[in-house]
């Protein structure tokens, strides 16, 4: 544990208060499957939580990380 | 966790500590803006403020798209909520703002289906599950979320779904800059850039900040070490006499932005002659609607909304804090009236926001120990 590792959870999601919106919030996530034909992919957090993702903005296949802000993949 | 490990290390972030101390003049006060609301919040979760010099002053922008939504938005929201068979669909900052006559969740509470959502994308299913329903997904953010939003409506409109709207309060981050750099009450010596607004816009947009003002802007990342470098990176222009766009998130941002996003940003939306921000009054060219193409999911012209301009609380100085005039605890209410269980300032509600930053971090009103 290091003097900055607070958490590697992000604070929004302890925050009681709940912030959702992040204004600029981007998490990094794995992508597992693609589903072309949607254009969406399954994508998994480094805690194992894991979400539909647009990801018609980049090139992303199974293994890749991406960014992903309010659902879809922006890096 | 990759990306996110390495920019923590906190033997590191000490010899960047010791790096800034290196590039500041004594004597001189630097005054250093970051602009999003998502470095606010990591300067505070982590203490950065306390590895700066006393002389480095961090000064909080308008960055926190929800900071910056006025009443008169917030009511027309609760109107389209209250019609009936709506379904109205936000994200959960969104739902504590108070409007001039309560806030989402009282409407909430009222009787009005209001639901929160993670993305525009979940608003959509709920349209699909509930085809006798009206489904309105209220559409906030910066440039960072706009492409969210445009891609759900373009993915609304290909699979014809037509029980689906979105108001849309989406605003652009280079009017406000300009609008805060051409205040005669701020004097800035430089910006910490938007990290993910970045990566969709770029970092070219900002080069009208050095280039017409003669400041320095570095786009930073959001892990401590990213804001330790940003603002390094901003005393060593200073420093060496410089005066222009640097990148520190080049991980993840693109010098032009990223293409595709920028497209369908442009396919979905239209600039709005006027948007109104809260505490900076009307910006031109500041926010974004639906263009004529996607007229048809626009809730603002399927209902009719009050749009009605409200002027803030009295007693709420989110105004001066969003322009980095006052800090968050030099506000009459902050702490007292104002907390983030009972907001009476949009900055109170989001933990992205300057006050509840500082709130939920314990920055009451103590002054900065000399490093």
């Amino acid at each position: 544990m290091t003097a900055f590792d607070v958490s590697s959870e992000a604070a929004c999601r302890r925050d009681p208060h709940g912030c959702i919106t992040c204004g600029d919030e981007g998490i990094v996530m794995r992508v597992l499957q693609v589903d072309e034909t949607r254009g969406l992919a399954l994508c998994e957090t480094a805690g194992g939580e894991r979400s539909t993702v647009e990801i018609a903005l980049v090139d992303a296949g199974p293994g890749d990380d991406v960014l992903v802000h309010a659902g879809t993949a922006i890096a | 966790m990759r990306f996110v490990d390495e920019f923590r290390d906190a033997e590191l972030g000490r010899a960047l500590a010791g790096e800034i101390l290196a590039a500041v003049e004594p004597g001189r006060h630097y005054k250093i803006m970051e602009v999003c609301g998502g470095h606010t919040h990591s300067i505070y979760k982590y203490g950065l403020d306390d590895l700066l010099p006393a002389n480095v002053e961090l000064v909080h922008g308008p960055g926190c798209p929800v900071c910056v939504i006025p009443m008169g938005r917030v009511d027309d929201g609760i109107a389209l909520a209250h019609q009936p068979g709506v379904i109205f669909t936000c994200f959960g900052d969104m739902m504590r703002i108070p409007g001039s006559n309560g806030s989402l969740l009282d409407a909430k509470a009222a009787g009005a289906d209001i639901r929160m959502v993670y993305s525009p994308l979940d608003a959509l299913r709920i349209a699909k599950a509930n085809p006798e329903r009206e489904v309105v997904f209220f559409a906030i953010g910066f440039e960072t979320t706009a492409p969210s939003t445009a891609l759900t409506l373009k993915r609304a409109k290909a699979e014809g779904i037509t029980n689906f709207s979105c108001m849309c309060n989406h605003v652009t981050i280079v009017p406000p800059l300009r609008a805060l750099l051409d205040s005669p009450d701020l004097r800035l010596d430089g910006f910490v850039g938007p990290g993910h607004v970045s990566t969709v816009v770029g970092a070219r947009p900002f080069e009208f900040i050095p280039a017409d003002y003669g400041k320095p802007i570095v786009v930073s990342g959001f892990e401590p070490l990213d804001i330790l470098q940003g603002v390094h990176m901003i005393l060593r222009q200073i420093a060496e006499g410089r005066c222009e766009v640097e990148n520190q998130y080049k991980r993840v941002v693109p010098y032009e932005g990223n293409r595709r996003a920028l497209e369908v940003m442009a396919e979905v939306f239209e600039l709005r002659p006027h948007f109104e921000w809260r505490g900076l009054g009307f910006i031109s060219h500041s926010g974004l609607k639906l263009s004529e193409a996607y007229a048809d999911l626009d809730a603002e012209r399927r209902w009719t909304v009050p749009g009605v301009r409200v002027a803030d609380p009295k007693a709420c100085q989110c105004g001066e804090v969003l322009k980095g005039v006052i800090k968050p605890f030099e506000c009459k209410v902050f702490g007292s009236a104002c907390t983030p269980e009972r907001p009476i300032g949009t900055c109170m509600v989001s933990s992205e926001g300057a006050c509840a930053a500082y709130y939920n971090f314990g920055r009451f009103a103590r002054e900065r120990e000399v490093v």
